[in-house]
């Protein structure tokens, strides 16, 4: 079993309608999909897309939100050996176009009248694309475009289809091999335009494979389908390994009730992003302050007993009979609550991805019982290092999953070999010619191997920088560990060997501060005001010197300003993934970043924004810089008590 | 529906004088006018607030005048208010049932045992609910109390109520006041998923002049109670009347 659609047809004759595949919240009701119903609407919509001429090799855009209609449409593609790949949802029009056209793509299949709109923006310029497939029909009931067709309306034309052409499903499957190209995977694209990675179906079933080798899934698992399938880790996870191991798949309701959802499914396994992560750490924090005083109290008194338990756990040692007794009581009177009120009561994994989490946050998550974990890989090579259960610390991203290897070059540069490696890049041989040398895949990012084989990731290669000491300073390490206040919602530290210190630009988190700043009775109208508080500066400064103590002297933040604004996806601040766009945010902030290194308490800002109804303004207004006076980390303190 | 020389006065004020205009069936009519052009007072009549002293009002050839509200209700007339009238103690669900309330038959009795009929009653009450929810995004505030929302969501579970009743008719007072551009952006979505979806005619006042202009099949214009201007936005627009009544000067 080497394809997709191999698998899903296997799980068809083997579950049948016994075993549910799928479940979707709609009308506040969870609807309930067997392997029957999951088979039969990916042949029926195979079918549909055959009847209106999708023919193998062309390509299939998927685009919506997390649906059984997005797999759906990669399973079909797949059986015609079509080629599906996804787009973000909130792609503006000229990444769209370039996806569009770069694939030659023949069908769209959308979510909802907004993508559809977009499409149909665009359509003329595009006449490779055939038709546009939309699969909910809010907005869309009179429409009359003859290039858009509902989801439900090809399954019709698919039914019919069969009549004459019965049996030619299965036929197609089995003629479908391991090494034909299964999806492409567009990468995120910190710099230059995004390139198609190619990856065959064994390529993701053997990411799958290896996986369970250390994390087994059971059929009768939950699991959150929450990250966009266009993005590689959900391809391997909930598109394939889903298949494999026969969970049950739950889709939320919308991406706004999540929170609600996840206690609903109580789910076995979820996959965040390390964003989402934070901000799910930052609710529970903001709600704890938010709560009755004896809540308050029983937080206070058991976090650091689970502090405590975590830590023995991951050096291996033994806690001691009263912490254990401690935090036996511990996980009933608040671990246990405190879970369920983010439905993660019963997880087993929480697997984080894409940008990097700090280590007081896997903490912070293990304290109260959830077992989070880091992975990492990459579009190119599949997930190849995940964080063992039995060999696991906060500091160390993991070790490679069985099949791949990692190494690291003299550089410093990871370097990953494995059987999930792309076949290439799609119209880019010269990309591929760069990356991958004897098979090894260079990945451009800089970590290390500690002595028991463990990998840990510290950040791009061309975002690390040289302090004018000599040693190394990443940014990405001082940012996470600013995020993990609630109070930070995004940071961008600056440095390197023309810098005589290190600053920070940060963004407040709008709803904490906002709620810290009522609860001590502090008016402030807007974002920029509110930023720009002195009460507020002091609150960020806390945090700052509580980072400083951890980071190393050399990398300490001296000067830092409160950004009159947050970085924003739409002006191209931050990947659609939500990293920093370093070089475009240096350009674009180059006065204030000057001022920064100058002794000026202030400066103006004059800076473009767009509106989110597309408009286009300038703000004008000043910005206050402020200095982080020296603090004294424990190992000084404790010299100087001598 | 067709409003036929509507005169209101209250003592020596007049309100309205001779209103008349005609809607057909699944338009959009825009009322618009100066601050105090009566064109709520208007809308008042037409649920039975007010009691118009001259004139009628005719809604599917009944004369609505001498109607008690709920009864107007009844023939299909939903509608919205300026200030925001809900129950803020319950949760949207809630509020959405409540709005449908109307349309409910079982009595007490049957209610207290909730079996066969009055179960079956309300799975249908909670489906259309839930219809309502889905047209109008209001998933995540499903359960939450109105009371707690912020006002462009309460206007939208406003909206949501006042199209639990399944009108045929929906009168908007006011439905943009006071929201930024990304929530009337909603706003105006919804109202035109509604008259697309159902083919609701929809009566609508609005000071969004960009609103108006976009939406409205016809838009009729009052100005100290009396109807100045009725026509297409475009000629609408051009009428000296209008441009007089709302920028002043000669």
């Amino acid at each position: 079993m080497d394809t997709l659609p191999k698998l899903l047809l296997e799980n068809y004759r083997k579950l049948g309608d016994e075993k549910i595949a799928m479940r979707r919240k709609t009308l506040g009701l969870w609807h309930e999909y067997t392997w029957k119903e999951n088979y039969e609407y990916v042949k029926y919509f195979t079918y549909g897309l055959m009847h209106l001429g999708l023919e193998p090799g062309h390509k299939v855009a998927i685009i919506g939100e997390n649906d059984p209609e997005w797999y759906w449409a990669e399973y079909a593609s797949q059986a015609v050996r079509a080629i599906p790949f996804g787009i973000f949802v909130d792609a503006h029009h000229d990444e769209l176009k370039y996806y569009l056209e770069h694939s030659e793509c023949a069908f769209v299949v959308a979510h909802d009248q907004e993508q559809v709109d977009k499409i149909l923006g665009l359509i003329e310029t595009l006449p490779h694309i055939k038709k546009v497939i939309y699969w909910d029909p809010k907005g869309l009931w009179n429409h009359e475009d003859e290039h858009i067709v509902y989801f439900y309306d090809v399954v019709e034309l698919g039914k019919e289809y069969e009549r004459n052409h019965s049996g030619r499903f299965e036929e197609m499957v089995e003629g479908i091999q391991g090494d034909d190209i299964a999806v492409f995977c567009y990468t995120s694209g910190t710099t230059g335009s995004p390139k198609a990675a190619m990856l065959t179906h064994t390529g993701l079933v053997e990411t799958a494979r290896n996986w369970f080798a250390v994390d087994p899934w059971y059929p009768t698992d939950q699991y959150l389908s929450y990250l966009p399938p266009a993005w590689a880790a959900e391809q391997f996870l909930g598109i394939t390994a889903g298949l494999i191991s026969q969970i049950t798949v739950n889709f939320p309701e919308k991406a706004e009730t999540v929170q609600e959802n996840m206690r609903e499914i109580g789910p076995d396994i979820i996959f965040y992003s390390s964003r989402l992560w934070e901000s799910t750490a930052s609710l529970v924090q903001a709600k704890i302050a938010d709560t009755i005083a004896i809540k308050r109290w029983l937080y206070s008194l058991f976090m650091p007993v689970g502090y405590r338990a975590a830590d023995c756990r991951f050096n291996h040692e033994s806690v001691g009979f009263h912490w254990k007794v401690l935090n036996f009581v511990g996980e009933w009177m608040l671990f246990r609550p405190l879970r369920d009120k983010i439905g993660m009561r019963d997880l087993r994994y929480g697997y984080s991805s894409g940008a990097a989490i700090s280590p007081e946050m896997i903490r912070f998550f293990h304290a109260m019982g959830v077992n989070l974990k880091v992975l990492y890989g990459l579009s190119e090579t599949g997930i190849n290092v995940v964080g063992y259960d039995d060999d696991f610390s906060p500091d160390v991203t993991g070790k490679a999953l069985p099949n791949s290897a990692i190494d690291i070059t003299e550089e410093g540069e990871i370097i990953i070999k494995s059987k999930s490696m792309l076949k290439g890049y799609y119209k880019n041989e010269e990309a591929f010619r760069e990356k991958v040398h004897d098979g090894w895949f260079h990945t451009g990012d800089y970590g290390y191997i500690d002595e028991h084989e463990r990998l840990t990731v510290i950040d791009r290669i061309e975002d690390m920088r040289e302090l004018r000491s000599g040693s190394k300073f990443s940014p990405q390490f001082t940012e996470i560990r600013l995020r993990f206040s609630p109070y930070i919602r995004d940071a961008m530290a600056i440095g390197g060997v023309d810098r005589d210190y290190v600053t920070a630009m940060i963004n407040i988190d709008f709803e904490n501060v906002g709620k810290w700043a009522e609860a001590r009775h502090i008016a402030y109208t807007t974002f920029l005001d509110l930023s720009q508080k002195p009460a507020v500066y002091d609150l960020i400064l806390e945090h700052i010197q509580r980072v400083n103590r951890i980071v190393p002297e050399g990398a300490r933040i001296r000067k830092f300003v409160n950004l009159h604004k947050e970085f924003d996806a739409d002006e191209a601040e931050l990947t659609r993934s939500r990293k920093i766009r370093r070089s475009f945010v240096e350009d674009r902030y180059r006065s204030l970043i000057d001022a920064l290194y100058s002794d000026k308490q202030q400066e103006a800002i004059e800076a473009p924004i767009t509106y989110r109804d597309g408009r286009t303004g300038t703000i004008k207004t000043d910005v206050t810089i402020k200095s982080v006076p020296e603090t004294s980390t424990p190992d000084q303190v404790k010299e100087r008590r001598g | 529906m067709r409003v036929d020389g509507v005169s209101l006065a209250f003592g020596g004020v007049k309100v309205l004088t001779s209103v008349s205009f005609e809607m057909a069936k699944g338009s959009i009519v825009s009322v618009i006018g100066p601050n105090g052009a009566g064109k709520t007072s208007l809308v008042n009549c037409i649920n039975g607030f007010y009691r118009p002293q001259n004139g009628t009002i005719l809604f599917n050839d009944r004369d609505l005048t001498r109607l008690p509200s709920h009864r107007i209700a009844k023939l299909g007339i939903g509608r919205t208010f300026q200030q925001i009238e809900l129950y803020t103690g319950l949760t949207t669900v809630g509020n959405l049932l409540a709005g449908r309330h109307m349309l409910m038959s079982s009595g007490m009795v049957s209610a207290a045992v909730f079996f066969g009929r009055t179960m079956r009653e309300e799975v249908t009450h909670r489906r259309a609910v839930e219809e309502i929810i889905d047209l109008l995004e209001m998933e995540q505030i499903r359960d939450e109390v109105v009371g707690n929302l912020s006002y462009g969501l309460r206007k939208r579970v406003e909206l949501g109520r006042a199209l639990a009743i399944e009108p045929t008719l929906l009168v908007l007072d006011e439905p943009m006041a006071g929201m930024n551009v990304e929530e009337k952006e909603d706003m105006v979505r919804f109202i035109l998923d509604i008259h697309e979806l159902r083919g609701t005619s929809i009566l609508l006042i609005e000071h969004d002049m960009g609103v108006v202009m976009d939406i409205s099949d016809t838009v009729v214009v009052l100005d100290f109670g009396i109807k100045i201007a009725e026509g297409s936005p475009i000629e609408v627009a051009k009428n000296p009347a209008v441009i007089k009544a709302y920028l002043g000067g000669n």
